[in-house]
């Protein structure tokens, strides 16, 4: 398993691959864009989120692009701060992709963002499959936000993980 | 009245803690406790010099503002408190922030000003369905006032942001309407 996850750069040659789980309402349910039903949109959003985006990868299995993981940092006074996303091909669930991808992550995204100290996520109550990922991956649970956001036109509780750049990699 | 009436009385009708929308000619008010090094330190502005400064601010910023309010004691601002949502998108929740004039800490001002803000912002903001506070670990005051208003403390936030050059603990703390 080790090394057959792999993270590299997005180029736009990807699209095909990526599209697959993009347009797949599994994928999409939890995350926050809607299903994609289009490749062009799709490749409009690779060419102005994800090539341009401060640390984003394509998450590879067995060299094949099946999801990817990105570390958006604040600014000013919240530079210290960055959120983990990632989202994984349905295909792919359950084999310990996502949890190889976010250690693979906090491997090097310290010392890629400057000022980086602590990295968090934002994981709904009912997903998880999610928790386990950042649980398995050495994050801490800082606590459950009550009423935080609002998914898909529902008000959820969602709970909040943290990893801080002195936290031990698993 | 008997001298016990009396007395409560009086105690009362000093300690009447109001809100109201700011003005331009709450300058000398404002500045009292934007001047103040003891407020300061706990806020993430500089401690103001100027009053034309303070001027500046109320103008851009306090008057602006989609929620802020005076806190008064007895008719006379003694300090702020605001509500803001964290970006335009994220409309369901929103940050509580508030500073009293350091010579009127400890008499339960904040408290009470925090208890008027939530008897009315669920019903002034349309979508809110949480207020929050993050409040720094070395600032209990805070936190007791926040806890006796009825927040819940839901986590210590390690390495949260960059205060006064510091990266600093944060504790997040929050109220939901069946919360009352």
């Amino acid at each position: 398993m080790d090394e057959e996850v792999t993270l590299r750069l997005c180029n736009l040659a990807d699209v095909d691959d990526l599209y697959e789980f993009a347009s797949d309402d599994k994928v999409s349910a939890w995350c926050r864009w809607d299903t994609y039903t289009s490749k062009e949109d799709l490749l409009n959003y690779m060419k102005t989120g994800m090539i341009p985006h401060p640390w984003m990868r394509v998450i590879c299995y067995r060299g094949r692009p099946v999801g990817s993981i990105s570390v958006t940092p604040y600014t000013g006074a919240d530079r210290c701060r960055a959120e983990l996303g990632y989202v994984l091909a349905s295909q792919f669930w359950g084999k310990g992709i996502a949890t190889k991808a976010v250690k693979l992550t906090l491997e090097t995204v310290f010392k890629d963002l400057k000022d980086l100290e602590r990295v968090e996520a934002l994981v709904d109550v009912n997903n998880f499959g999610s928790q386990k990922v950042l649980e398995k991956s050495g994050f801490t649970k800082d606590g459950v936000l009550r009423r935080f956001w609002i998914h898909k036109g529902r008000v959820r509780d969602m709970i909040l993980y943290s990893f801080i750049s002195t936290d031990p990699l698993v | 009245m008997d001298e016990k009436t009396s007395e409560v009385n009086q105690s009362r009708q000093f300690h009447e803690v109001t809100l109201r929308e700011f003005e331009l000619t709450d300058v000398d008010d404002y500045f009292v406790w934007a001047s103040d090094d003891r407020v300061s330190p706990w806020w993430r502005w500089d401690t103001f010099t100027l009053k034309e400064d303070v001027l500046a601010f109320m103008e851009k910023t306090v008057l602006p503002h989609p929620w802020m309010r005076a806190i008064c004691l007895n008719g006379r601002p003694v300090g702020a408190i605001w509500v803001t949502h964290r970006t335009a998108e994220h409309q369901c929740c929103a940050e509580l922030g508030y500073v009293i004039a350091s010579q009127y800490w400890g008499r339960g001002i904040a408290t009470e000003a925090v208890n008027l803000v939530l008897g009315t912002i669920f019903g002034d903001m349309e979508g809110l369905e949480r207020l929050e506070a993050l409040v720094l670990v070395q600032n209990v005051g805070s936190q007791k006032v926040l806890e006796k208003a009825g927040f819940t403390k839901e986590g210590t936030l390690k390495k949260y942001l960059i205060h006064k050059g510091k990266i600093s603990d944060m504790v997040m703390y929050s109220f939901i309407p069946a919360d009352n």
